[in-house]
């Protein structure tokens, strides 16, 4: 093990439980490494164990602070490489998730028709006979769509889906497939690299959201501060090219409202500089490649189309030029037009041209640890939901549906036509852990129990200098009659296959697995497993920084420029509709806890509702007021929300932010706001199959009627400035000492 | 900036103190998030909130500047200042507004009689009222942390520093007989914050992190020119 257990402890400020010397009157915190029985609880002293977050798929390294059996407080476990002690909203308010009103208790049988919602309770002797026969005697394929799952879970499941010859599927709201697709040609590997962000010193985003909930949050947080303050006389600079001022754009030192779906094309114009008007790293056999895919745009076009200025291109190109370490990242808007795999590509060019791979401050890739060994799982991309219902439909096959805790009833849009799917199914059983608008149309309901009453463990992919992986463990006895969906996976293999051989239980699974990892890869090797599991347990899991750098090469960027397509005539629908995933809800799966509806939205202070964003002289023009209820309309429907005044924002776009418009998913979800979603255009990412979120046409109409919209801001302060605080600041930072 | 020294006479022992760098605040709000689960924050909801009564200890002010497309948008965490000459104090008619000798602005609830004069003295609206109790629907009360107390309607609270952190920080240290350590004490919002935009700490001690920092010359105070001396000093961003 990297870390040495008293250092460990010393750097949590806790600890160990049974270490204290004799005549300590009482502990404070301790840290301790298996749920502990009844009788050793101690009352008024936090124990505080180790375990890992899966309120999205980042795995930063969680404390968790456990009173009486109770969990009261998240924290980041400080020695975690993802996220050396910090933790993000979601991750905190993963609290709410674990003693929601509105968890499932136990296992459900629906009776009567689907659109009643109505169910009954079973018991799992009921539930999972019922389950595994209706898999045995199944007439079409099993499907199960899960979101994406790591280490010894993704294992079990992969293994369950492939022995009733089913098929599996990740479904993400947004997994940023253009990203990977690109990534995928440009460098031949499958998994996303490392940004080396906190070493950078001009970081050039095409959209990437990556203050906001994308990819790794907490981590990308880090290396922001790092990369503005953590190192001497050397701060970062930021640009940030969006249509909307986004959070992330917010801290950046400059942003571009760039023309919607001409990310691509402005790389391309600045790919195309730095090779006539700077010099490039690139070995000069390689130059006519790049040549070809920078070469064929003219600076005057790239300027009219993308609606930034020549200057302003040059500008971008020569501070990325001259940058000792400039890095460009794409993703967010980047990832949303028909367009995004050629935009990934010509900007993961860019950081080849200047020869930032496998740099500090570049794009970096390192060896993972190997505890997992299931095949790469295919995401459910929007146009593969579109062609399996298709495809289901023209040969008459009524799919089995499985279902694990995610949501794309809600998430994708009726044109892809997720419904039609649900709908010709033979019979859907769910594993989630709540009654969200997916799991709401299942037979049979088993869930799942919450992240802090199960077992697993999650891998640490290539994107991290530590070779990591982390455990998962109760720290609390599970609330209700719920069940691990790794046992539930065995107990249904055993039914199905009826022989006893297999794992006994997923618990013994884990740690077995972790057993032979340990033996094959750490210096403790000779050390009983026992010692070496509890200090595993303890400390969070598995990391150690030596760890190899993977060269990556560019091999191919080959790929022609393609303008986006978009859905609607500008006649009838003026406006571009951009749809955003609202920070503090992560995609709408936020939005039953009610810390995170009742956190004001940063860029506007609102709570617990949807609202529409308008430029505000596109509102004055055309008569809408802030607060007023708007609908948009486009040619696949409208929704209805209040607007807000948001001075960041292209005059020709409407953004609108998903997470919210849930009509079931618990009282403090359903029935509250708008779903933009469903007005989106079927139109996907040519490559990956993605839906372009971006690539729908719409208009407003104001309905002259106050929408609920409920803002924390005094009025006053959301134009312009004019606040006594700030304006304390402005004077100041002219004649600031330094 | 000046060191603020306090009354001559007793030695004391701590002064907490924070700085708040706004070069390196994203805006991402775990720092409030935070506060809540710690601080037994009570949940408003929608009609409360739109009442204008939602109960927020620490919260990021957003300041719009400029015109499209020349427009920036700017974070400021606000929390309570802790001032050491705080206008909030003296208007207590019962003293439940006070100095802790450790700088701290206290709120004793249990004194508190709920006139609000405290509030509406407070430049920085840091302090909030209890317009009617909390309520927790079951079993979310199972996350209520029992070292902080639950307020019921008729009080006002606001920003503590998580003053039972700093207690367990200091007991902890008691116990291993050594005196408390840069870095040991950590309100919950600077425990989480990512960016490590907030930075916390014991401003006697010239070597902390915040007795260093708050001497950049990014450094100013909020609203500085009403004397209160707060113990929160930000650091500018830079951006021009
Ligand atoms: S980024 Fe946030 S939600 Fe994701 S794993 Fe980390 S703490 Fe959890
Ligand atoms: S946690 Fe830190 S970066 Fe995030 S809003 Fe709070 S102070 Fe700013």
């Amino acid at each position: 093990m990297d870390v040495k257990r008293r250092t460990f402890l010393h750097a949590l400020g806790l600890t160990a439980a049974g270490t204290l010397l004799p005549g300590c009157d009482k502990e404070i915190r301790r840290l301790v490494p298996y749920i502990l029985p009844d009788d050793e609880i101690v009352p008024g002293v936090a124990d505080w164990y180790a375990s890992t977050c899966g309120e999205c798929d980042a795995g930063c390294g969680i404390i968790v602070k456990v009173m009486e059996g109770r969990a009261k407080k998240i924290e980041g476990n400080p020695l975690h490489p993802v996220n050396q002690g910090k933790l993000c909203a979601q991750g905190q308010a993963a609290l709410q998730r674990l003693y929601n009103p509105d968890r499932l208790q136990g296992p459900l049988r629906r009776t009567g028709a689907q659109a009643e919602h109505r169910f009954t309770p079973v018991s799992w002797d009921e539930g999972l006979p019922e389950l595994a026969d209706r898999i045995r005697h199944t007439k079409g394929p099993v499907i199960m769509i899960s979101r994406p799952l790591s280490g010894t879970l993704a294992d079990v499941v992969s293994h369950f889906i492939e022995s009733v010859k089913g098929s599996l599927y990740f479904y993400d709201p947004s997994p940023e497939l253009p990203l990977r697709a690109a990534v995928r040609q440009a460098f031949g590997i499958r998994d996303l690299p490392a940004y080396d962000m906190a070493e950078a010193d001009y970081v050039l985003s095409f959209g990437a959201p990556f203050l906001e909930q994308w990819l790794s949050p907490v981590s990308f947080g880090i290396a922001f501060g790092r990369m503005r303050q953590g190192r001497k006389n050397r701060r970062g600079h930021f640009v940030h090219i969006e249509p909307r001022l986004s959070l992330t754009a917010a801290s950046a030192d400059r942003w571009l409202p760039i023309r919607p779906g001409m990310e691509g094309l402005l790389a391309l114009g600045i790919g195309h500089l730095l090779l006539s008007d700077h010099r490039s790293s690139l070995p000069a056999g390689r130059l006519p490649a790049y040549e070809s895919l920078y070469g064929g745009v003219s600076l005057d076009d790239v300027a009219k189309h993308t609606d930034i200025s020549q200057a302003d291109i040059k500008g971008l190109a020569k501070s990325f030029a001259e940058a000792d370490c400039p890095l460009a990242i794409g993703g967010g808007t980047a990832c949303a037009h028909t367009n995004a795999f050629e935009s990934h590509l010509a900007i993961l060019g860019l950081n080849s041209i200047v020869g930032n791979i496998n740099r500090p401050g570049g794009i970096r890739r390192y060896q993972s640890a190997g505890l997992a060994t299931h095949p790469k799982v295919p995401w459910l991309s929007e146009r593969r939901i579109k062609e399996l219902a298709q495809a289901l439909e023209e040969t008459d096959q009524r799919p089995l549906l499985l279902l694990y805790d995610c949501n794309p009833l809600f998430s994708a849009p009726p044109t892809v036509p997720i419904q039609r799917l649900f709908d010709h199914a033979s019979y859907i059983a769910s594993f989630s852990g709540s009654l969200d608008e997916s799991t709401v149309t299942a037979d049979l309901i088993l869930p799942d129990h919450h992240r802090l009453e199960t077992w697993g463990d999650h891998v640490i992919g290539e994107a991290s200098p530590h070779r990591a992986a982390s455990l998962v463990q109760p720290v609390v006895v599970p609330l209700f009659d719920t069940r691990g969906l790794g046992d539930t996976m065995i107990d249904l293999t055993r039914r199905l296959d009826g022989s006893h051989s297999g794992p006994d239980s997923f618990p013994q699974l884990i740690k077995d697995r972790w057993q032979r990892f340990h033996t094959s890869h750490s210096s403790r090797a000779h050390e009983p497993f026992q010692s070496v599991w509890e200090d595993l347990l303890q400390q969070g899991g598995l990391w150690e920084s030596t760890v190899t750098e993977q060269r990556l090469h560019l091999s191919s960027s080959a790929a022609n420029y393609q303008p986006p397509q978009f859905d609607g005539e500008a006649v009838d629908f003026p406006l571009y509709f951009y749809p955003y995933p609202a920070p503090s809800l992560g995609q709408g799966r936020g939005a039953n806890l009610p810390w995170l509806q009742e956190l004001p939205d940063t860029m506007t202070s609102a709570v617990w509702g949807s609202w529409i964003e308008i430029n505000p002289a596109t509102a004055q023009a055309m008569g809408i007021q802030q607060g007023e209820l708007v609908r948009i309309h486009s040619r696949h429907g409208s929704v209805d929300a209040p607007a807000v005044h948001y001075p960041g924002l292209r005059p020709d776009v409407i953004a609108m932010p998903i997470g919210q418009g849930h009509t079931d998913y618990g009282r403090y979800a359903a029935r509250r706001g708008a779903n933009p979603m469903t007005i989106l255009a079927p139109l996907f990412d040519k490559k990956s199959g993605a839906l372009a979120i971006g690539a729908t046409m719409v208009r407003a109409e104001p309905l002259h009627v106050p929408g609920h919209l409920i803002l924390l801001e005094k009025p006053g302060t959301t134009a312009g400035g004019g606040s006594d605080l700030i304006s304390i600041e402005r004077p100041r930072s002219s004649n600031a000492r330094t | 900036m000046e060191d603020k020294q306090g009354p001559p006479g007793e030695p004391r022992p701590h002064r907490w103190q924070m700085v708040i760098d706004l070069d390196r605040c994203t805006g991402c709000e775990a720092c409030v998030v935070a506060c809540h689960a710690e601080n037994n924050i009570r949940l408003s909801g929608p009609r409360e909130a739109a009442e204008g009564r939602a109960i927020n200890w620490i919260r990021i002010e957003r300041y719009w500047e400029g015109e499209y497309p020349d427009v920036k948008a700017r974070f400021m965490p606000v929390l309570c200042q802790h001032c050491a000459d705080a206008p909030c104090e003296p208007v207590c008619p019962v003293y439940a507004s006070y100095h802790t000798p450790e700088g701290l602005n206290a709120q004793v609830y249990n004194r508190c009689i709920g006139v609000r004069y405290c509030g509406n003295n407070c430049p920085y609206t840091a302090r909030q009222f209890n317009w009617f109790d909390p309520q927790w629907d079951p079993p979310l009360e199972q996350q209520l942390n029992p070292d902080v107390t639950v307020r019921q309607n008729g009080i006002m609270e606001k920003c503590t520093f998580c003053v039972q952190r700093i207690r367990q920080g200091k007991e902890q240290a008691e116990r291993e007989g050594r005196p408390v350590r840069d870095g040991d004490i950590t309100p919950a919002c600077v425990q989480s914050c990512p960016t490590t935009a907030l930075v916390f700490g014991d401003g006697n001690d010239p070597n902390s992190r915040v007795a260093i920092m708050a001497k950049s010359g990014r450094g100013f105070h909020l609203l500085e020119s009403l004397g209160t001396h707060p113990a929160i000093t930000y650091l500018k961003r830079l951006d021009e």
